[in-house]
């Protein structure tokens, strides 16, 4: 029993950068803005939140900065997307890119070139009185960092804005058709531009968290590929907070099962162990993108003089 | 996607549009995109504390400074222009490859593998057996997105992206259990037999005939693109899917055979990677050879003929920073920064000149 719940709360922690990544690239994508950022996002996130906190001892400063990094880069997308209705493919890489130069330069120019790598604290654990006294569930769900509560506050709130609020419903119409929202007065410039604009903190906190929870150190790989499962995660939870909880979990549960069974000494190579979670995307998104509803804009940019959109 | 992603300069301007405005369309964006990334990223290593002449001369000069500085940025080139070709072809109908660097690991995987356990057959046989087992292997490898996309409707840029990663256990696997060289000092396969190595032209220190096979392929895409039928169809599908289709032209089909192509020629570069550069597959090796193959796809804006001109600029940046890290200090990434500016400033510039243009006319 106490070996399920050391599994289910690694899971729980392993859960918690998809869905902030996730999160992200929903709340853009119901309006139309989709990113394609978020991997070169979430690096900076984790360059910036690694080297505030080592400069500063502070793991809260490191996080905010590197929202507030991320909140740039989504506000440059929405801004190139809505404003000047630039390619929103074209200009996401180019913002990916952007962010893995200027991720790996801050680490070169803070820590120096080859020298040993620094080591920061890691987020303590917060456990709630009472709850996490629980057996099992109190392990798994109730003695979590401070992000892990955060992340489940934020798919709570999230989902209740957008399906049980007038501004989340409007909300959900510019991504919908931005025209009939622009006939009803719903502002499609200014949603678009705070949903990527917020959008992108998440991605660069979900990114700061790999280091400040997970290794203590940065290096130019600590992402590994979990921006880009994040887009599929948004297509597999159908845009929806609800799902998207869901399909954090699998594909935290995945990484969790490769992790132990290699652990574990199973007689399989690591490498198969390793591929499972792309995988198993390739293997899930053939059956998303059959039921889940995309927002109907999504990626496609909204020109109020167009005759055609 | 329903509009065309890039605009082909190339493409005839109507008569009536006057050579000033052409100018202004064509050439201004590239001048303000360059002139801007520079001065920016200047700046930036200015305030860093680093010598900026010093620092911009090396990146500059580098490449023509010394035969071997040369012959390095030849021998980059080579990757870079296939993979940003393996990227335009597939943009052509509006789909994004962005798996460039698993095509190239697994081709060159395939392409080692061929070269070890054939070692002893002669060159004649044994390197376009290499350089053909690159190829198809790449290609196999973007056919898995293509198939995906053409029957499941699976998005390619996810699919593309996440058989990357896939590749790189292909290739560990290859080089730590299949054939492995323990003596390498990294993760890497033994060394390919000497029938598998591409001849070597000039020098020395001289670049790889590879480069050959890499411009037959720049050339042989421009003509075809332009000059065919099937790159009339391409070029239909990408600018209007609707009209296209409606016109006879099987859109999906069209897109999966030029993704397809697209990954035959990321599994070519890691062919001639393995028998021209390494002679063996490493694991590391594709660099960052996939973000650069983009950055040189849209800032050449699909076109193959540019592709080849731009990826020799990259290919010059990308010798220059290594120089720069070395004697000046300002860390390479500093490049890629300066890469990632001139695409955005050039689409910035395109928006500009696009007004500018308007207001002329």
């Amino acid at each position: 029993m106490t070996e399920f719940a050391a599994l289910a709360q690694l899971t729980v922690v392993a859960m918690v950068p998809y869905l902030l990544a996730s999160l992200g690239t929903m709340l853009g994508g119901l309006t139309g803005v989709f990113s394609v950022s978020q991997e070169g996002v979430m690096l900076l996130g984790a360059a910036i939140g690694f080297l505030v906190s080592y400069g500063t001892g502070s793991t809260t400063i490191g996080i905010l900065l590197a929202a507030g990094t991320g909140a740039v880069f989504g506000a440059a997308l929405g801004w190139a997307t809505t404003v000047l209705r630039l390619d929103q493919f074209v200009v996401g890489l180019a913002l990916f890119f952007a962010a893995t130069g200027l991720a790996g330069l801050l680490y070169r120019i803070v820590i120096g070139q080859g020298a040993t790598t620094p080591r920061v604290d890691t987020l303590p654990r917060l456990e709630i009185p009472l709850l996490s006294d629980i057996p099992v569930l109190g392990t798994a769900l109730f003695s979590h960092n401070v992000l892990v509560y955060l992340a489940a506050l934020l798919a709570v709130g999230a989902w209740f804005f957008l399906y049980r609020t007038r501004a989340g419903l409007d909300l959900r119409s510019v991504g919908e058709n931005p025209k009939a929202a622009d006939s009803l007065g719903i502002p499609v410039v200014r949603n678009r531009l705070w949903t990527a604009t917020v959008g992108g903190a998440l991605m660069a906190v979900a990114g700061a968290y790999l280091p400040l929870v997970y290794t203590g150190t940065y290096t130019d790989s600590i992402v590994g590929g979990r921006g880009w499962l994040a887009i599929a995660l948004t297509f597999f939870g159908g845009w929806r907070p609800q799902f998207i909880v869901l399909g954090a979990l699998f594909f935290a549960a995945m990484d969790v099962v490769a992790l132990r069974a290699e652990v574990a000494g199973i007689d399989i190579p690591s490498q198969v162990l390793l591929v499972v979670p792309y995988v198993a995307t390739l293997l899930v998104m053939v059956f998303a993108f059959r039921w889940a509803k995309v927002p109907e804009f999504l990626g496609r940019n909204y020109d109020r003089e167009s005759r055609t959109a | 996607m329903s509009a065309p992603v890039l605009t082909d300069t190339d493409a005839p301007a109507p008569a009536t549009e006057r050579p000033a405005v052409r100018l202004l369309r064509g050439l201004l964006p590239y001048v303000l995109a360059l002139v801007l990334a520079f001065a920016v990223s200047g700046v930036v290593i200015a305030a860093l504390g680093y010598d900026v002449v010093e620092a911009y001369r090396t990146i500059v000069t580098t490449s023509f400074r010394t035969g071997f500085g040369f012959t390095e940025t030849l021998t980059k080139w080579v990757p870079l222009t296939l993979l940003a070709l393996g990227f335009t072809i597939p943009l052509a109908v509006g789909r994004f490859n962005i798996g460039g660097e698993g095509q190239l690991l697994v081709g060159a995987t395939a392409a080692a593998g061929v070269g070890i356990v054939y070692a002893d057959l002669p060159t004649a046989v044994l390197l376009p057996l290499v350089v053909l087992a690159g190829v198809l292997s790449g290609a196999v490898w973007a056919g898995i997105a293509a198939f995906l996309m053409g029957r499941f409707r699976v998005n390619e840029i996810l699919s593309t992206v996440l058989l990357n990663f896939v590749s790189f256990q292909v290739l560990d696997y290859a080089a730590t259990e299949v054939w492995s060289d323990p003596a390498a000092g990294v993760a890497a396969t033994q060394r390919v037999g000497e029938g598998a190595e591409l001849p070597v032209l000039g020098g020395p220190p001289g670049v790889h005939a590879g480069i050959l096979l890499a411009l037959l392929v720049a050339a042989v895409t421009t003509v075809v693109t332009r000059r065919t039928a099937a790159g009339f169809e391409l070029r239909a599908a990408g600018a209007n899917p609707r009209a296209a289709a409606i016109n006879g032209i099987r859109v999906e089909k069209v897109a999966v055979v030029a993704l397809v192509v697209g990954g035959a020629l990321g599994g070519l570069a890691g062919a001639l990677e393995v028998g021209g550069v390494h002679g063996r597959a490493i694991e590391g090796m594709q660099s960052n050879f996939l973000l650069l193959g983009i950055i040189i796809g849209l800032i050449a804006r699909g076109s193959a003929l540019w592709v080849p001109v731009v990826a020799f600029g990259i290919a010059i940046l990308e010798v220059g920073a290594s120089s720069m890290q070395r004697t000046v200090g300002v860390p390479a990434e500093m490049v890629l920064i300066i890469e990632a500016l001139i695409l955005i400033f050039l689409l910035l510039s395109d928006v500009i000149a696009g007004r500018l243009a308007r207001r002329v006319t």
